[in-house]
């Protein structure tokens, strides 16, 4: 079995690269629209967006709707080209499988 | 990782992001109720075109009103018109108050405005073109002209939004192609196209994506 260069561990969970292609594909995201996209609860969600935020892959923005907390997920730069990196890690993987 | 695995997990993210993506703020119930003001349209342009014998109080409408034929027509016309405008006011409506109760705001940006170009591109040579045709005198395939734009309008925009939309713009170019080859039943087809499809495209459109939430 060949080993994978340049997989991010970050991304080891299926969670934060979901949360990752959410973001990637639409720029932002907020908390409730991530929370039923990913079918996840309040802290576990929560708990993964903090580590891709230590990671510095994305940022995020709270402000009050009303009375209502609304936080809201941006990408950052890195975060983009990492999970890009991640990505063609995957596919050069699966390349090299077929060839 | 297995190959296997890391397939599956490429399938996901690129499901993950399309999924994302999609554009949810239409309503299904605003797709019946445009069905329902294309019928009582259907009705009203029958009255007065006079094909409605199945309508005993319109019937000599436009014989009290001594209308000829391209006068009736043009009414005919602008009933059309003021259907577009409500379909779209109800439409956009209903959108604002789906995404608001679903927090669908980060839908309502840039893609908002590349799909409503996407879909009204083709509707509004369409709905030139088949203008033009009534002015000019020449009533036999409008009815097909406006299900083949609005076909061709849905499946242009479909890809923004859930993928069945797509299947609704099929139905209504293929409904249009048949009109084309029939003689008359003009009204008939528009009717079908217009409010029937819309009627049911709505049902099925509750049932998949507005009642899960």
């Amino acid at each position: 079995m060949a080993i994978i260069d340049g997989l991010n561990k970050v991304f080891e969970s299926k969670i934060r690269l979901g949360i990752m292609s959410v973001l990637v594909a639409n720029g932002s995201a907020d908390f409730a629209t991530l929370k039923s996209l990913l079918e996840l609860t309040d802290g576990n969600l929560a708990s993964h967006t903090r580590s891709l935020e230590e990671a510095g892959y994305l940022r995020c923005e709270k402000k009050f709707v009303g009375r209502k907390p609304n936080t809201t997920y941006i990408v950052t730069e890195s975060g983009r080209n990492a999970f890009a990196a991640h990505i063609d890690a995957m596919e050069r993987f699966l390349k090299e499988c077929r060839g | 990782m297995e190959e296997k695995e890391v397939r599956q997990t490429l399938n996901d993210i690129r499901e993950m992001m399309s999924k994302s993506s999609r554009f949810q703020a239409i309503s299904g119930w605003s797709i019946i109720i445009i069905g329902l003001y294309a019928a009582v349209a259907s009705a009203m342009a029958a009255a007065v075109i006079g094909v409605g014998n199945w309508l005993p109080d319109f019937e000599n409408l436009h014989q009290f009103a001594n209308l000829n034929t391209p006068s009736r027509i043009r009414i005919a016309a602008l009933i059309a018109i003021g259907l577009l405008a409500l379909s779209l006011l109800t439409l956009f409506i209903f959108a604002i108050v789906k995404s608001k109760r679903h927090n669908l705001r980060f839908a309502f940006e840039k893609r908002t405005v590349q799909m409503s170009l996407d879909f009204f591109i083709p509707l509004a040579a369409g709905g030139l073109l088949s203008m033009a045709l009534v002015m000019q005198g020449h009533y036999g395939l409008t009815s097909s002209i406006m299900l083949l734009f609005y076909g061709l309008a849905l499946v242009n925009c479909s890809h923004y939004t859930y993928p069945i939309l797509r299947y609704l713009g099929y139905a209504e170019l293929i409904l249009g192609i048949i009109d084309c080859f029939t003689m008359s039943h003009a009204l008939l087809f528009w009717f079908v196209g217009f409010s029937v499809m819309h009627i049911l495209f709505g049902i099925l459109y509750v049932i998949m994506f507005d009642r899960k939430k």
